[in-house]
């Protein structure tokens, strides 16, 4: 449903069918004295659904945040299919989708209205950005919704509409952070079974702190423990059951 | 430009879709009424006592030097009302960066495909609008009081120039008070400090030299709208005004900016 099939970005390039590389080199991000990354390297392939986890304050979010150009680097660099966030911002928010924790929506929006916003604020146009939000409505279960507030949606129709707007331009790069927090079982198997859909579709990097999650969606995992990657692997040879929680005790520090 | 509408749109809907912005217009509207029928009735028995003889006329040294709407019912009201958009405008302004970083909401649109500037200029662009629309929905009273005094539509219309120059000023200052903070009080208190202290500094006249007094007096705000409300469009004032909303833009620009590398 979400083929992106290769789609022709601003700057002329064409997207990768099954999604965008990403590589960090040496990525290290300060706040203050506090390191919160320190000299990450790592590569995503296309396609691959890789889950970063860590405890809070593992770093985590900063680098999604370093991902798409919401923070800049103190050091080292980031790439989405070789385009730099600090360089050449807009070749690499064409190519991701930012699937943000369900505080991070507009209240006062209704659920069309807020789809879209995000549509056309990601490039899209008249009947092409009314066929995405129409996709999008029916993918997620939203029709009978759609013009409710988002602010008096529940918790779990509320990180439908946030997944609908990250990925309702086929990027193909999709972020996430956090996208079960705070949700009941069974919001959390609706959310997972978008993400097994997207899984070869596109790139998907999933920051999270369920294993279960990282386990039951990711090809790859990294474990990320005071800023620095501490593992990296298939789930099964990085989550076993001896280990796993092991990985996050160790891993607890003080949030920046 | 498709995007740079979109966001119009969605500030725009943002703004009405809470009960402030119809609060904030029904309480410009409000006040101004209030004021102007206030200085009617000032006026009317002024002109009572003016043209009486019973009453015994004005006592001694109290006769005003002219009786005329102009001067005792539109200036006074419109210094009233500048003083009014300085207490009002921060109010609309301190929500607009301030929410998106509070909730989050910045990280979609700095992630889009706006340029930041794009996202600077929709937000000026929408609070503009807004404050346009609240001016013009003011100048009713106003409007009556210049058109039964004979001043001329040329009068109104260097006076609405001057009421939505000095209202666009204010918003630029809130607006880039706004884009440095997550708190919107924060962003309101410190929009009230920079307007009141450049409403009018002649206060500080007596305390320096007299180069530094003239300074002073090209930076304040009031003497710069006193003129449109006298019926004068003058084209250094106007660039005053603009050059103070250029940097107000440049400022939340830069803010942007701020928050990635901090």
């Amino acid at each position: 449903m979400f083929d992106h099939g290769g789609a022709m970005y601003e700057d002329g390039s064409q997207g990768a069918s099954r999604g965008a590389r990403v590589e960090a080199s040496a990525l290290t991000r300060r706040f203050g004295r506090h390191l919160a990354l320190d000299a990450l390297s790592l590569s995503i392939p296309p396609g691959e659904t890789f889950a970063l986890l860590g405890a809070n304050g593992a770093g985590k979010t900063t680098f999604i945040r370093l991902v798409i150009g919401y923070l800049v680097p103190s050091a080292g660099r980031v790439t989405v299919d070789g385009h730099s966030p600090d360089v050449d911002a807009q070749a690499v928010h064409a190519r991701v989708g930012y699937v943000a924790e369900t505080s991070r929506l507009y209240p006062d929006l209704r659920v069309r209205s807020s789809l879209r916003f995000a549509a056309r604020i990601h490039g899209l146009s008249g009947a092409a950005a009314d066929a995405a939000v129409d996709r999008a409505l029916a993918r997620f279960g939203l029709g009978g919704v759609a013009h409710r507030l988002i602010g008096n949606l529940s918790k779990g129709f509320q990180q439908r509409v946030s997944l609908a707007q990250g990925i309702l331009h086929d990027p193909p790069l999709v972020v996430a952070d956090e996208p079960t927090s705070g949700l009941d079982p069974l919001q959390q198997a609706e959310v997972r079974e978008v993400f097994r859909d997207l899984a070869g579709r596109c790139t998907v990097l999933l920051c999270t702190h369920d294993l279960g999650e990282a386990r039951a969606l990711a090809t790859r995992v990294g474990v990320l423990r005071q800023g620095r990657l501490v593992a990296l692997g298939a789930p099964a040879d990085v989550l076993g059951p001896d280990l796993s929680l092991e990985l996050f005790r160790s891993a607890e520090v003080a949030a920046p | 430009m498709n995007g740079l509408r979109a966001l119009v749109r969605k500030e725009l809907a943002v703004l009405f879709g809470s009960p402030m912005a119809y609060l904030t217009l029904a309480l410009v509207g409000l006040v101004t009424a209030l004021l102007f029928f206030d200085h009617l009735r000032v006026y009317n028995q002024i002109l009572f006592v003016y043209t009486s003889n019973a009453t015994g006329g004005f006592e001694l040294g109290t006769l005003p030097e002219r009786v005329n709407l102009q001067d005792q019912v539109f200036l006074p009201l419109m210094e009233q009302l500048t003083l009014a958009l300085i207490g009002i405008v921060p109010l609309v302004t301190m929500r607009v960066f301030a929410e998106e970083r509070a909730r989050g909401t910045e990280e979609l649109l700095l992630t889009s495909l706006l340029s930041p500037w794009q996202i600077v200029l929709g937000k000026f662009a929408a609070t503009f609008f807004f404050i346009a629309l609240m001016l013009t929905s003011s100048l009713v009273y106003p409007a009556t009081s210049v058109l039964h005094a004979g001043l001329g539509v040329h009068h109104l219309a260097a006076v609405w120039l001057g009421l939505l120059s000095l209202g666009f000023t204010l918003a630029g200052v809130g607006l880039a008070c706004s884009a440095f903070s997550s708190n919107q009080i924060l962003a309101a208190v410190s929009a009230y400090a920079v307007a009141f202290v450049f409403y009018d500094l002649a206060w500080l006249q007596p305390f320096v030299g007299e180069r530094a007094a003239q300074v002073l007096d090209a930076l304040s705000l009031q003497p710069r709208f006193a003129g449109f409300a006298e019926g004068i469009v003058s084209l250094a004032d106007l660039a005053f005004f603009a050059g103070v909303v250029a940097i107000s833009l440049t400022l939340a620009r830069l803010a942007l900016d701020v928050v990635r590398v901090r």
